[in-house]
């Protein structure tokens, strides 16, 4: 009987998308679509990455995913009910990093809890929290203009989790960190998207970097063509942790190439 | 009169104003280089200018009879008069604008140009003009509608018996007006809003355009090159200008270009650097001939002053501070409303662009108006039904109060306008993620962000309040039968000395004025830009390393 309740419960929890999206298309001018006929799924405990080539709309798609930009066609849902307006349980980590200039970094954390309208010391409490998760104990009362880069993409990650997100967007958040650095991050934030102190359930990742896509996704759509589609869905099916120097990584790495120029060529 | 000559008199009006801008966008770029580079030239420019904007324009006429037009004479005097005067509208902010938008130039821009030794003719071209160019676009709105609301006393002036003029819309409503010759007065006001609206519509397009160019990632989108955006060959050669920067920026980040890159620019020479030398030298030498020449001068006139004359204005000094704290809790009031409007509308027009398109020449075409020329009728309109519900005293201020509030509600209002515009794309985006309502917005991000936007408009609108309060505390009459008249203020002081013939008695209270405002510049204005520069650049919140 619990054998039949375990295989239900993982049949449901491999159905049932956490973030889905069905025929999202997006256009500038009504004459021409950036991309069209996009439909994908994320399920819970699952990283998706999205590649492309350059202008093929990977940012934008990720912004209607979190409907901070809205879509020209088609609809989003997360857990099955249809998004219509931004929300905290879509959390986006922005390419360029954004952080307030004339907040501390724990004041830049706390904005995000400001619509859920909790008590002060709650917030800071939280807020405290979440920067000692990404590592930035002891900084809460530094300005962004005081930390480096990755300190401050920590910020920018730290207010996002503080918004207790079911769903992480991430636009490509390690492209302006030192390849040192940015492996750190990587980690971290795999840790932190599984992480059971977290209210996360998934994250979709864009980035050009295919090992980073290899080394953090379970799932990986690839985008292509004029106007883009989705021509390929490549699951990743590697053991974690995964090491970059072993074939089966360089295999998918290839994999991923081969979709990305055969298209190209095209 | 003709309705042709109507129009071309409004052409040349406006054709007048626009070169004065012009003039005072090239000349304040200069002046703000200047005072961001040498912290003793700051320390004077920045009161000169708050003092030089709050003396209406009226208060220059003797200065106008005197270098222009006994020292040129004609009609070319006459003409040069008139343009200084035009001038003193629209400057002040367009130079207060400008230096800043100098000083709120992102740091790692500046590390660039300091990186690569460029000189200042590039660093101006590439760097701090592209930077000011929303924030002197934001000032062109208000400067143009100051002009116009002097243009009755700047194009035509009285100095004693004798009236000056030249060509000019303003001229026209001074005489049709005098004439009682109601019928032409409103086909002048019609052409006004025709030009003003025309004006409006052009500084809204560019000032979309420089938003979308010239602030780090704004919501607004570029405009692309279209056969009808090819007319604004000025913007383009803007444009250029910031493909520059980002230029150098790639070439620092890409280093096989270093090389070539370093070649070019090269380290400061020995000729560059005495050049340097020599220019803060000339500068420092400048300073101290003018600050001689203004002791020196001080020191004659204060000895040709007789005993009794001084005890005269010792002894009203305390009248005198009491009326002048009447007068900024008038201009307090006028600031208070002013920023109410300019974060209420000017972030809806912000944030909506059809509204803006809509809305933006209304707002324009009231502020642009010039009010002492349809004042009267306002009065006539409302006077009796003051007069039947409320103290001659409250009706007076209302009055007094309405007319400060359309000389400068405009400058803190397009100020904010353009700085939401500019607040980045990023910021919204997390405004939007983290559903923040319309007061966090505001207090958290919206206001700090487009802090020093604010500084300079509420320094403008501060300063530019007491045009509109001096204007309305004394106006003998007004309608023909009434007067306007406040029981206290300084401005009504001046107002009745100078009518009087006491001009020493204006002169003394206009100098314990110009301190008190040379103390606000420096406590207020630049205090709070080095705070602006220190914090609030919104532009150093998007970091992309």
């Amino acid at each position: 009987m619990s054998a039949v309740t375990t295989s239900e419960n993982f049949h449901k929890e491999k159905t049932q998308s956490e973030l889905e999206c069905q025929d999202l298309g997006y256009s500038y001018v009504k004459s021409r679509m950036i991309y069209e006929h996009i439909s994908l799924k994320t399920y819970e405990n699952e990283l998706v990455a999205i590649v492309g080539p350059t202008g093929c709309g990977k940012s934008t798609l990720i912004r209607n995913l979190g409907y901070l930009t809205p879509p020209t066609t088609g609809k989003v849902f997360l857990d099955g009910k249809e998004v219509s307006k931004p929300s905290s349980k879509i959390s986006l980590i922005h390419q360029s990093i954004a952080t307030f200039p004339w907040m501390t970094a724990l004041e830049n954390v706390k904005l995000s809890l400001i619509s859920k309208k909790i008590e002060p010391e709650e917030a800071n409490r939280i807020a405290s929290e979440m920067l000692e998760l990404v590592g930035l104990k002891g900084f809460g009362d530094y300005y962004p203009k005081e930390m480096s880069g990755g300190m401050r993409q920590k910020i920018a990650i730290a207010r996002a989790l503080a918004a207790s997100p079911e769903i992480l967007l991430m636009d490509e958040p390690f492209v302006h960190l030192d390849e040192l650095t940015a492996t750190g991050m990587r980690k971290e934030v795999y840790d932190l998207v599984f992480n059971p102190e977290t209210s996360l359930k998934s994250a979709v990742l864009v980035s050009h970097n295919l090992q980073e896509v290899v080394q953090l996704a379970d799932r990986v759509y690839v985008m292509n063509g004029t106007p883009a589609t989705i021509v390929e869905e490549v699951k990743i099916d590697i053991p974690r942790p995964r090491s970059q120097r072993e074939p089966v990584f360089f295999n998918y790495v290839d994999r991923l190439y081969d979709h990305l120029s055969s298209s190209l060529k095209q | 009169m003709d309705i042709t000559i109507i129009a071309l008199a409004t052409v040349a009006t406006i054709g007048r104003i626009l070169l004065l801008m012009l003039l005072s966008v090239l000349s304040g770029w200069a002046l703000a280089y200047l005072a961001v580079k040498s912290r003793s030239f700051e320390n004077a420019y920045v009161p000169l200018v708050n003092v030089m904007e709050s003396i209406p324009v009226i208060a220059f006429l003797p200065v106008v009879l005197l270098i222009f037009i006994q020292g040129i004479g004609g009609a070319l005097g006459v003409e040069v008069a008139v343009d200084f005067l035009v001038f003193d509208a629209v400057s002040w902010n367009i130079w207060i604008g400008a230096y800043q938008a100098f000083k709120t130039v992102p740091e790692h821009l500046l590390e660039v140009s300091e990186n690569y030794s460029l000189s200042f003719g590039r660093r101006m071209l590439k760097l701090y003009i592209p930077h000011s160019i929303p924030r002197v676009i934001s000032n062109l709105f208000s400067s143009f509608a100051d002009a116009f609301f002097y243009i009755t006393v700047s194009e035509v002036f009285t100095v004693g018996v004798n009236t000056y003029q030249t060509f000019g819309i303003g001229t026209l409503i001074a005489l049709f007006t005098r004439q009682g010759d109601i019928i032409n007065v409103y086909y002048s006001l019609a052409c006004i809003a025709v030009g003003v609206i025309a004006v409006t519509m052009l500084l809204t397009t560019m000032s979309r355009h420089s938003v979308a160019k010239y602030s780090v990632d704004s919501t607004l989108e570029i405009i692309h090159r279209s056969p009808a955006s090819r007319r604004f060959r000025a913007i383009d050669v803007f444009r250029s200008r910031t493909r520059y920067i980002s230029r150098y920026a790639r070439r620092i980040t890409h280093p096989t270009r270093r090389g070539r890159f370093e070649g070019e620019a090269g380290a400061p020479t020995p000729i560059r650097h005495l050049l340097t030398v020599a220019a803060k030298s000339l500068t420092f030498c400048m300073g101290i001939v003018v600050l001689v020449y203004l002791v020196y001068s001080s020191l004659m006139i204060a000895f040709a002053v007789p005993g009794d004359t001084w005890r005269t204005f010792l002894t009203s000094t305390p009248y005198l501070l009491y009326s002048m704290g009447a007068d900024y809790l008038r201009v307090l009031v006028v600031t208070a409303a002013a920023f109410g409007v300019a974060i209420s509308i000017g972030y809806v027009l912000a944030t909506h662009h059809r509204a803006s398109l809509m809305l933006a020449p209304v707002v324009q075409a009231v502020s642009a108006f010039p009010a002492p020329a349809y004042f009267p009728l306002v009065f006539i309109a409302t006077y009796p039904f003051f007069t039947a519900t409320l103290p001659a005293a409250y009706s007076t201020e209302i009055y007094v109060f309405t007319l400060g509030f359309l000389s400068c509600f405009y400058y803190i209002f397009f100020d904010f306008w353009i700085g939401v515009q500019a607040i980045p794309t990023q910021f919204w985006e997390v405004m939007h993620n983290y559903e923040l309502g319309w007061r966090s917005r505001m207090r958290r991000i919206i206001l700090p962000g487009t802090f020093p936007y604010l500084v300079t408009g509420l320094s403008s609108t501060i300063n530019s309040a007491w045009a509109g309060i001096e204007i309305g505390e004394f106006w003998p009459n007004i309608d023909g039968t009434h007067s306007l008249e406040v029981r206290d203020g300084m401005m009504k002081y001046i107002g009745v000395n100078m009518a009087s013939g006491h001009v020493e008695n204006a002169a003394w209270v206009s100098l314990i004025f110009a301190i008190v405002v040379a103390i606000y510049g420096i406590v207020f204005t630049r205090n709070l830009m080095d705070l602006a520069r220190k914090k609030y650049v919104v532009e150093e919140g998007v970091y992309a390393a």
